[in-house]
């Protein structure tokens, strides 16, 4: 199932309002991986207007984890699919498991287009038990989207267990990461924003 | 703030290593309480007692180990080393910590931590899952109980508190409550912001490993309005003071690295620390307060510079250090090191950072 929770910011004075997808690779609720995310889209909605939606690939169901080919798949994991696939930024978000990010996560994109998020911008975040994991980021999830010739925003974000209080995100460092991300592609997420307003998303009309 | 200097246990039960004996606990709880009574005759300032629900420490329960240790001794500080608060119910860590007071005139002080051993959360019934819930709930609850009385309260792993009258109230105004924190930089922040003195506990690593986790704390502190520099830090690590240098080494070595193989797994199994790592550990940019006199004298002092440290609070027995060598360096710390700090601390008080 996919969960959206479309929260316009601040309204844009010219209608023009980015569409940030979280692809959530977490299981649990609450999560840290969303604890980190809610700072991230935090940070942005200071930067420009936003609306976000949320899909949790964990609780997208059989239809989903049954799916061998993207014509396998029913209409609500289509929706979600397509959802990302139109993103003005894409937040792709997971824990480390086993080393990388989950399965599960993996799975959602092996059913991604495979151009769909060429020149999409496609911010990273991880979250992993030390900061030994912190290399997930580069080694394994900026090469996936190496692969779809995304637009990885150059930053990559990153917070340990030891970073939270439960799933609410306290380190001040990784705060100040978030910022520095965010404010490198500013100008860059608020052209996307402005150029998509008037035009139909790429997938829409299929 | 003075410069305090103490010592902690966890009433460890372990074979030692050299003689192949093995203590019953009830030889370990009177040792114990013997330790206590040394280190009040020698003039150290704190003792405490570190809880552990396991058959190889006899440090359960804490509180009465503490209880028969006011009775032993005169003028030291009595602590738990740590309470593990978030399986404990706040209000009878208070009772009990209060009788102590009471007992000991006024000597009696609660550093509440997480804990790293986790035993007591399915002994008493608490999900770990809810850790962090826990301990920020409990903590809140055991500063309310301090603050005021009669108390009304609610939250979501007790029963709610209606006007309860919980007693008996501290010997004198209050009671001390530090919070342990071993280095997440989420705990040394969110003790910061609630001003309570912070105890950090360092096993092994260099003198500088809790540098980021002393900022965090402070900056925490000044930004919710606390008067940062004012917060005492305390720092609780392994140690032994030794005739000298070698000697101290040669004692301490093969009960650390006995403790370190029981109680610091991996894959299961136990570290076997070779004698080079723990002698690169014990020089003087490494954390353990290991030692001459002379040496732990320089090396609190370096932790009293470099963290503005007012405490430091050492653990000799780890892995069943035997009972004479156990106290001729509570002797040692109490008679030849604890003076020189507390005359340097204080001529240097106003430098530390």
């Amino acid at each position: 199932m996919t969960v959206i929770d479309a929260e316009p910011s601040a309204a844009p004075a010219d209608g023009a309002a980015l569409r940030v997808v979280v692809v959530n690779g977490s299981p649990s609720r609450p999560s840290k991986t969303m604890g980190l995310v809610d700072v991230v889209l935090d940070t942005l909605k200071g930067m420009l207007p936003i609306e976000t939606s949320r899909i949790d690939v964990y609780r997208l169901g059989a239809g989903f984890t049954g799916a061998i080919e993207r014509d396998d798949v029913p209409p609500d994991v289509e929706s979600a699919l397509r959802l990302a696939e139109d993103a003005g930024l894409l937040i792709a978000a997971a824990p480390v498991f086993r080393g990388s990010y989950p399965g599960m996560f993996k799975h959602f994109f092996d059913l991604v287009d495979q151009y769909a998020l060429a020149g999409k911008p496609v911010l990273l975040a991880a979250t992993g038990g030390g900061d030994h994991h912190a290399l997930v980021l580069e080694h394994a999830m900026r090469p996936l989207f190496g692969f779809f010739q995304a637009l990885t925003v150059p930053v990559a974000i990153f917070a340990s267990a030891g970073d939270f209080d439960g799933t609410v995100l306290l380190n001040p460092r990784v705060y100040g990461r978030v910022q520095t991300g965010l404010t490198d592609v500013a100008d860059l997420l608020r052209a996307r924003a402005t150029r998509a307003a008037g035009a139909h998303p790429p997938h829409s009309n299929n | 703030m003075a410069f305090e200097i103490g010592i902690m246990t966890f009433g460890e039960i372990t074979e030692d290593p050299v003689s192949g004996g093995l203590p019953s606990p009830r030889q370990r709880v009177r040792e114990t309480i013997e330790q206590a009574r040394v280190a009040d005759e020698v003039g150290l300032d704190v003792f405490g007692v570190g809880e552990h629900h396991r058959g190889d420490f006899v440090g359960s329960a804490p509180t009465i180990l503490l209880a028969a240790a006011a009775e032993a001794t005169e003028r030291i500080r009595l602590t738990s080393a740590v309470t593990v608060l978030g399986s404990e119910d706040p209000v009878r860590v208070w009772e009990q910590f209060a009788t102590i007071d009471l007992l000991s005139a006024g000597r009696a002080e609660i550093i509440a931590g997480r804990g790293s051993y986790t035993e007591s959360f399915p002994l008493f019934g608490y999900d770990l899952r809810d850790y962090a819930d826990l301990f920020r709930e409990k903590l809140d609850l055991l500063l309310k109980i301090r603050e005021r009385n009669p108390l009304s309260w609610q939250g979501r792993f007790r029963a709610p508190l209606a006007d309860a009258d919980i007693a008996p109230r501290a010997d004198g105004a209050t009671l001390p409550i530090w919070v342990g924190v071993g280095g997440s930089p989420a705990s040394a922040i969110s003790t910061g912001r609630l001003g309570l003195p912070m105890a950090l506990a360092l096993l092994l690593g260099p003198l500088t490993f809790h540098e980021q986790t002393v900022d965090l704390y402070r900056e925490a502190a000044a930004d919710a309005g606390h008067d940062a520099a004012a917060l005492p830090i305390s720092i609780n690590t392994h140690g032994y003071v030794g005739r000298t240098s070698r000697e101290a080494r040669d004692v301490m070595f093969p009960y650390f690295a006995k403790g370190m193989a029981e109680n610091n797994h991996q894959r299961g199994k136990g570290l076997l620390l070779p004698r080079a790592a723990f002698d690169a550990q014990s020089s003087p940019r490494s954390g353990l307060l290991v030692g001459s006199s002379q040496e732990i004298i320089d090396k609190l002092l370096a932790y009293h510079e470099l963290y503005g440290l007012n405490r430091a609070v050492i653990q000799m027995g780890f892995g069943g250090m035997p009972q004479k060598e156990h106290l001729d360096a509570i002797e040692r710390l109490g008679t030849e090191v604890a003076p020189v700090v507390r005359r340097e601390a204080a001529m240097r008080g106003g430098r530390a950072a």
